[in-house]
């Protein structure tokens, strides 16, 4: 399903160059469930992006499905991200001026959609425990609803692939278990490919499968 | 049903409604300004156009030390009286160069009981050989005017039918000329020169102010020229055989307006076009520090699928929205303030004052417009273009 081979990424942070990815290879499977654990600043959120194509890699590629990333145009490459892939960030990642309802269904401005969007977005919410906030305005939530939200948008689209970047850091133990049920309940009833960026060494611990970060390079756990 | 992408727009002016009024704003300004000039312009050059094509003549024959208040009469409307020997209408007719002369009596309505209107100036016209009222009588009324007959400016705020009297005579009207955005034409009321002369005559019994017009008076002598000689020639023709006259030719009655008005509307320009780059690049940075500011959103967006074009679309679709809106809230209260001001501006500008026909207010509607919704668009042109071309990932970091 995803195949990482020798990709590495650099950038300069005060005038020096800083390794974020260094030859890192990976190999998932389709439905697989995989932590990615490392501390802050190890390369694991750079490694996402490169995966979900947010960011052109130095050397290596990425490929999804058969389609190496970097080698399909800017346009097609919006697409496919559009249809395959959706992302859970670790920061507040809602746009202001919609409802949280509105927010769900964004991804769907974006693509040529079948279906009820408005009615799975509603389920979706539901699913979070936000069905008595639809028509909230991010500024109106707080911190841990604003991430359900974003985590109910993560599956709008039915995507194949979620790139989740310490999605529930902001959560209570008990929304955070909850939370991970439903990342678990997709992945097994969906067959839905599942990457799990955390430091939390109990998080990663409920995955079916880890791997580490050190210092840009990539080990299996 | 889902959400499209101007949807995100719309939400997104309707949301920050502050920042919103303050660039539908600044383009108001913009092109409040510019619609108020250009129809300003407009309206003086229609009404000079219509007024000298209703005067239709070429030259405008007055005493040598009235043509400054003659001048004054045509353009302004100002009230005055000024007269000549009639003799001097055969020699003008046998200047080289004249086709047809034509001459006008120039009376004042008394405040008086006498008048129904007071200080209206009456015109009294030859109608055997009038070119510029005798025409209209003839192809609208279709018959002569009676000897207790006039007709009056568009202005005059009497009907037609009703009767006006003055210096003890009763006059019906038979009619009203168009209108012409000259007070000269629209508030005169004119008369055969046979019944101004009657009424000179029988002043010294009807009126209580009598009237001291000789009857050989005239007031002006209009000249048609001869199409092998040019309006200026033909003047100092006049001027040079005929001692103590002025032969005023129309067109630089009208260039000279044009010339005072072109000193005041270009400083007027100068100031929209100051305020037009102001604007420009207000709105500019503006949208700089809104793109900024929203570069994570714009990164968001992309990595939830939108391409380079919608990212860009999104940006300029809310430019132009805003500038439109800006913009017809401009044309808006610049187009209220020009009718509400109208009086002002006629009476300060001192010139003939008409608004533009429905076409010609069209195209300035939609200049403006267009020049609105130019000023958003290169405005954020450049951020938009910018905000598109950045990596997602690199988007979503700088907003970090």
């Amino acid at each position: 399903m995803i195949e990482v081979k020798n990709i590495s990424k650099h950038y300069q942070a005060g005038g020096q160059a800083v390794h974020a990815v260094n030859d890192a290879n990976l190999h998932i499977e389709r439905g697989e469930f995989l932590s990615i654990v490392g501390h802050s600043g190890s390369g694991k959120t750079t490694l996402l992006s490169l995966m979900g194509g947010l960011t052109r890699p130095d050397s290596g590629t990425v490929v999804i499905d058969g389609v190496d990333l970097w080698s399909i145009s800017d346009d097609e490459l919006s697409g496919f991200r559009n249809r395959k892939i959706n992302f859970i960030y670790q920061f507040a990642s809602l746009i202001p001026t919609l409802t949280a309802l509105e927010n769900v269904m964004l991804p769907s401005a974006f693509g040529k959609w079948t279906g009820d969007t408005e009615q799975r977005a509603r389920e979706l919410l539901g699913l979070v425990g936000l069905s008595d906030k639809l028509n909230s305005y991010p500024s109106e939530l707080s911190g841990g609803q604003q991430r359900r939200v974003a985590i109910a948008r993560a599956f709008i689209n039915e995507p194949e692939v979620v790139l989740a970047d310490e999605p529930t850091g902001d959560l209570d133990e008990d929304t955070e278990a909850e939370i991970f049920n439903l990342f678990r309940r997709f992945n097994e009833e969906k067959k839905l490919t599942f990457v799990l960026v955390t430091h939390s060494r109990e998080l990663a611990a409920k995955t079916r499968r880890q791997v580490r970060m050190t210092h840009g390079v990539l080990t299996e756990n | 049903m889902g959400i499209s992408l101007f949807g995100i727009a719309e939400r997104n002016l309707r949301r920050k409604y502050f920042r919103s009024i303050a660039i539908a704003l600044s383009v108001a300004v913009v092109a409040g300004t510019l619609f108020s000039v250009t129809t300003v312009m407009e309206s003086v050059e229609l009404s000079l156009k219509r007024g000298t094509a209703r005067l239709g003549a070429d030259l405008m024959v007055v005493p040598a030390e009235y043509e400054q208040k003659a001048r004054a009469a045509l353009l302004a409307g100002e009230p005055t009286t000024f007269f000549m020997s009639g003799d001097l209408l055969r020699r003008v007719r046998n200047v080289k160069g004249v086709k047809t002369a034509a001459p006008q009596l120039f009376l004042q309505s008394a405040s008086y009981a006498c008048c129904d209107v007071a200080e209206a100036r009456l015109i009294g016209f030859d109608p055997e050989v009038d070119f510029t009222i005798a025409p209209w009588v003839k192809q609208r009324l279709d018959r002569p005017l009676g000897p207790k007959e006039i007709l009056i400016g568009r202005e005059v705020t009497y009907d037609v039918g009703g009767v006006m009297t003055f210096y003890g005579q009763e006059f019906t009207i038979a009619g009203y000329l168009e209108l012409t955005g000259m007070r000269f034409l629209d508030n005169s009321i004119f008369m055969p020169l046979d019944t101004a002369r009657r009424m000179i005559r029988e002043s010294a019994s009807k009126a209580k102010q009598t009237l001291t017009v000789s009857e050989d008076q005239i007031s002006t002598i209009l000249v048609q020229i001869d199409p092998k000689y040019s309006p200026e020639q033909v003047a100092i023709y006049i001027e040079h055989d005929i001692d103590g006259v002025k032969a005023v030719v129309s067109e630089q009655v009208i260039s000279s307006v044009r010339k005072q008005l072109f000193v005041l509307l270009r400083s007027i320009l100068v100031v929209s076009v100051i305020l037009w780059v102001m604007a420009l690049l207000m709105i500019g940075v503006i949208f700089s520090m809104i793109v900024n500011e929203r570069q994570r959103e714009v990164g968001l967006l992309r990595a939830m699928g939108a391409r380079r074009r919608a990212v860009f679309g999104l940006i300029m679709y809310e430019a132009s929205t805003l500038s439109i809106i800006g913009g017809l809230i401009g044309i808006a209260i610049g187009g209220g303030s020009l009718y509400a001001l109208r009086n002002v501006i006629r009476t300060s500008l001192n010139v003939p004052y008409l608004w533009p026909e429905a076409d010609q207010f069209l195209v300035i509607i939609v200049l403006c417009l267009f020049l609105a919704f130019l000023t958003g668009v290169v405005a954020a042109l450049y951020p938009a273009f910018r905000s598109s071309r950045m990596e997602p990932y690199a988007a979503i970091r700088k907003g970090e």
